[in-house]
């Protein structure tokens, strides 16, 4: 055997340890990222329907999400709280969404909250009322300068505390504080004035 | 779950507000607990599954990366997370790239003509230069040599001769007239006629 051959099989055998090397770390990936989609694919769904507050278009943000996830997915073992990190990307994707989409007339979630929102011991009426107040707490909701409704919309969620919150937003747990404070009393002035106009 | 004093809802700020903000609250949370659709997940899944056969089928079937006519295999590009290690890198493109120029530019520079230095000029008296020789101190004495004595022979001293009275004195020992003029040098006399011509008294005193 030559120099030559024995050269060309030695970069021959790197070449074979380097595509199984590849195969076994895709692998071991793809393992990570389905056990991340059955672990948060949920409380992912919850947060981009606070925002988006449509069923189908929440659905394809957290697919958006993992998909953003699959590209990225070298760097999923450098990631502390990946709760915390699928969060934010689906916050960023839900706010794109957002940004581009046409402002939702109350009506249309009016009708979306009537078809997901529990209906244990309620009658067709009570349920539809419900909707309606519900709706109408949203549409406030909407009202809210983005930085106080964003925080207002995350704090609601159990998972997630102020310095999650905080991690998700970019922002400092003063911030968060500070920011739902200010976005409670101003829900309390709009509910109080669409009292008084009621 | 995280508890009541960790969550920010809960902690009430302004009583006043509490029972607007329990309201919205009440809707907030609704929201926030509402269940995920059926078979979400296996959607998400498949969905990841394509996604990950497009990436890597268009590698696949690229002639040039494909497994079976790749021959040399490539690194994979290192990802420089780390800040420190980019910082690292920049200095070590810095170092190359300034030391490779400095290297340029020592080898290009013009030779500097070599300066002349003029060595005093130590002042012969004799002739001869000192053809650049530094002149030295002279700090000892060197040995004195005499000059070598020279022995030079006593030489007979002829006192010179008139001529005319050599003519005359010829004259008178051989009779002759005397001839003015130039004449031949006397010959020396022989011994025997100088002897006895000595006693003759000198003519015309």
């Amino acid at each position: 055997m030559s120099a030559g051959q024995a050269v060309f099989s030695g970069w021959m055998e790197i070449a074979d340890k380097a595509e199984f090397g590849e195969a076994a770390c895709q692998y071991a990936d793809e393992a990570a990222l389905a056990g991340l989609v059955s672990q948060y694919t949920g409380t992912l769904y919850r947060v981009a329907y606070s925002v988006l507050r449509n069923s189908a278009d929440a659905e394809d943000a957290v697919q958006e999400a993992f998909l953003r996830v699959l590209r990225h997915r070298e760097t999923l073992h450098e990631v502390r709280d990946q709760r915390v990190w699928l969060i934010r990307i689906v916050w960023n994707v839900v706010l794109d969404r957002k940004r581009r989409a046409k402002t939702r007339p109350e009506t249309d979630d009016v009708a979306e909250l009537a078809r997901v929102l529990p209906a244990a011991g309620l009658s067709a009426e009570e349920r539809a009322a419900a909707a309606q107040h519900h709706a109408h707490v949203l549409g406030c909701v909407e009202q809210l300068p983005a930085k106080e409704r964003q925080v207002l919309l995350l704090s609601a969620f159990e998972e997630l505390n102020s310095v999650e919150i905080a991690a998700v937003l970019g922002i400092t747990e003063s911030s968060v504080r500070s920011r739902l404070f200010r976005a409670r009393n101003l829900m309390a002035g709009l509910l109080n004035h669409a009292r008084s106009l009621r | 779950m995280k508890s009541a004093a960790q969550n920010p809802f809960d902690s009430p700020s302004d009583p006043g507000a509490s029972s607007d903000s329990s309201a919205f609250e009440e809707t907030l949370r609704l929201i926030a607990r509402l269940p995920a659709p059926e078979g979400i997940e296996e959607r998400v899944q498949s969905r990841l599954r394509t996604g990950s056969l497009t990436t890597s089928g268009k590698a696949a079937s690229c002639p040039a990366v494909s497994s079976k006519a790749r021959i040399l295999h490539w690194p994979k590009a290192q990802q420089l997370e780390s800040a420190w290690a980019r910082m690292a890198v920049a200095a070590a493109i810095v170092f190359v790239v300034a030391g490779g120029g400095w290297c340029i530019y020592s080898r290009i520079q013009p030779v500097q003509p070599q300066v002349a230095v003029a060595l005093p000029r130590v002042g012969a008296r004799g002739g001869f230069s000192s053809a650049g020789a530094m002149r030295t101190p002279q700090t000892l004495n060197g040995p004195l040599v005499a000059p070598a004595a020279v022995v030079v022979a006593p030489q007979k001293v002829t006192p010179a001769v008139n001529p005319a009275k050599q003519a005359r004195r010829a004259q008178f020992h051989r009779g002759k007239p005397a001839s003015t003029g130039a004449t031949a040098p006397a010959k020396p006399d022989t011994p025997a006629k100088s002897a006895a011509a000595q006693p003759v008294a000198p003519v015309g005193r």
